[in-house]
């Protein structure tokens, strides 16, 4: 079930776990994620939540320390896998593109 | 000026929209929401601000919980760095405010949104829905088969299950709706998320005048039914009705006590439910059991006709001054005089099927046998009711139980000597009793004497039970 729901990582799901590459708590992925993605992804604090509890459940993040009621995250090696997976996947995609369309902008 | 307003919420679990919208447009007017509560909602006057509400949903959140569970507050903490306040639940929704116009809204993933008010609809509104259809099922089944079967004296024969079996046909429908409503929505809403779109907006207006509609039905229903009952002799009912409903709000506001008391005091989730459920339990059956019991042992609300001054004699109440209004007594078809008597009369029927009940117990001169008679007299109010009474006594009976089987049935005998437009006497397992059930134009007579009845005694019974008195 986990497994096939984090097949393809939306981009929340995407950032939130380069975020974890390195130990964070919540409000500090919010601001990682639209300081990553220039404002373009934007974090509502009830989405990151649910979303902290799936990866947490499909054990691809774990939970590394709590003060008071901030908690701190950090990756583990599935959710490495998972996103070594979907970066390998964008890659993909834009080989194809560029197989296809060339590297002109299609706009 | 007041401070504190309550006000009866109406809205819709998991319309969300209109949640967000009612509270801002309530915090525009000076009414900031303090607690919500499952019904009454607690706001608090403030000036009027520009304040943006927005919600979201947590499985875990209970009323039974001790307090805030670990989610909740870590899912508070993630709302208070991106600007928002938590302001209170609601069962599973978490209400958060802010003053900040360009706070990132909580939710920006409408299929977890979607995902998140399912799996929290699941823990409450859904199975306590689903627990109410099946028993307003239940309950209004009696009514359903009537109406299926066309048993139009099962339906008209008592005034409480005609009601009774209404209100939960009714509740039965509002509660499909209910379920229909919300699988709708959330097909429609994963429908638009797929194609780009978000959760689809819930008509909150024909919510609320459904609701409105259900409860304004349930009241009319409740005053026809009250105004039958007295107009069928039962005024009494319309007392006893009003403290079974004081006592239902009673139970239903001891038991939100008890879960808010026992929150209090930290108890856990499985002893606070574990607790209530005990506590309804009990306060069901000794308020309800109680007034069931005071009403059939003390007689408080129903008149069984039995005289107010009685005297004992032989191991027998016998009444002081019999009541004379029975229309036909033993005096009157023995010829005999008897010294002690115990005489009843009491409306038994419903507005649509009256039933006068009398009986009669007396003793000859000084006993040692009591001689009886009594008759219910049924004056149905339309033919078809009339037809479907003679049916339904007709009807051969079969019970099976400790005893092999005991048939109950009425055989045809002439009518002529009773005056009437049929009569049949009761059989017990082929054995002919002591009952008649006579036919006359406008009324059906079911008579029980002490003995088979000479052919001057039915006449007298025709003349007396036959005809208007």
């Amino acid at each position: 079930m986990a497994r096939e729901k984090f097949q393809t990582l939306t981009e929340p799901m995407f950032y939130i776990l380069l975020s974890l590459r390195e130990e964070c708590c919540g409000a500090d992925i919010m601001a990682q994620v639209s300081a990553l993605t220039h404002g373009r992804v934007v974090l509502g604090p009830g989405t990151l939540y649910s979303l902290l509890d799936s990866f947490q459940q499909a054990g691809m993040i774990r939970e590394t320390g709590v003060s008071g009621r901030k908690r701190s995250y950090l990756i583990t090696d599935k959710g490495r896998e998972t996103l070594g997976a979907g970066y390998r996947r964008l890659l993909a995609l834009t080989e194809d593109y560029k197989a296809c369309v060339g590297e002109e902008d299609p706009r | 000026m007041k401070q504190v307003k309550y006000q009866w919420n109406t809205l819709c679990l998991y319309d969300y929209r209109a949640v967000e919208e009612h509270l801002a447009a309530m915090a525009a007017k000076g009414w900031r929401l303090e607690r919500a509560g499952s019904t009454l909602w607690k706001y608090r006057r403030t000036d009027p601000v520009n304040l943006r509400y927005a919600v979201t949903y947590n499985a875990g959140a209970s009323p039974f919980n001790p307090g805030l569970t670990e989610g909740q507050e870590s899912l508070a903490e993630l709302c208070a760095a991106a600007g928002w306040e938590k302001v209170c639940d609601w069962f599973q929704m978490q209400i958060f405010s802010t003053e900040d116009p360009h706070a990132v809204p909580l939710e920006t993933d409408e299929a977890l949104r979607l995902q998140n008010i399912h799996r929290s609809m699941k823990k409450n509104f859904l199975p306590s829905n689903l627990v109410l259809l099946l028993i307003s099922l239940w309950m209004s089944s009696s009514l359903v088969y009537s109406l299926v079967s066309g048993n139009l004296f099962r339906l008209f024969s008592s005034n409480a299950h005609l009601f009774s079996g209404s209100m939960f046909l009714l509740v039965t429908l509002l509660e499909i709706y209910t379920l229909f409503h919300y699988y709708r929505w959330r097909k429609r809403s994963r429908r638009s998320i797929e194609d780009g779109g978000t959760c689809v907006p819930i008509n909150t207006r024909a919510y609320r005048r459904r609701n409105t509609g259900g409860l304004a039905l349930a009241g009319a229903l409740t005053a026809i039914y009250l105004t039958l009952e007295v107009l069928s002799g039962w005024t009494k009912m319309v007392l006893f009705y009003t403290l079974y409903l004081a006592l239902l709000l009673l139970i239903m506001f001891l038991v939100r006590r008890t879960t808010a008391a026992l929150r209090k005091w930290k108890a856990s989730k499985g002893v606070n439910m574990a607790v209530t459920l005990a506590v309804d339990v009990a306060l069901a059956f000794a308020l309800m059991g109680g007034l069931v019991y005071a009403t059939l042992h003390f007689d408080w609300f129903f008149d069984y006709g039995g005289a107010e001054e009685t005297y004992e004699y032989r191991g027998r109440k016998w009444d002081a001054s019999p009541r004379e209004d029975l229309p036909l007594t033993l005096a009157e078809l023995t010829g005999e005089r008897y010294d002690h008597v115990s005489r009843r009369a009491a409306d038994l029927g419903s507005f649509f099927l009256p039933r006068r009940s009398y009986s009669e117990s007396a003793l000859f001169h000084d006993g040692p046998k009591a001689c009886h008679l009594s008759y219910d007299i049924y004056e149905p109010r339309f033919r078809r009711l009339y037809d479907a009474t003679v049916e339904h006594f007709l009807e051969e009976n079969t019970s099976s139980g400790p005893i092999p089987e005991v048939i109950t049935s009425y055989l045809p005998e002439d009518p002529a000597p009773w005056g009437a437009e049929a009569a049949y006497r009761r059989q017990f397992n082929g054995t002919p009793l002591n009952t008649w059930l006579l036919c006359y134009p406008d009324r059906i007579v079911m008579v029980s004497p002490e003995d088979s009845p000479t052919e001057d005694q039915k006449a007298l019974i025709a003349v007396h039970l036959g005809a208007e008195t």
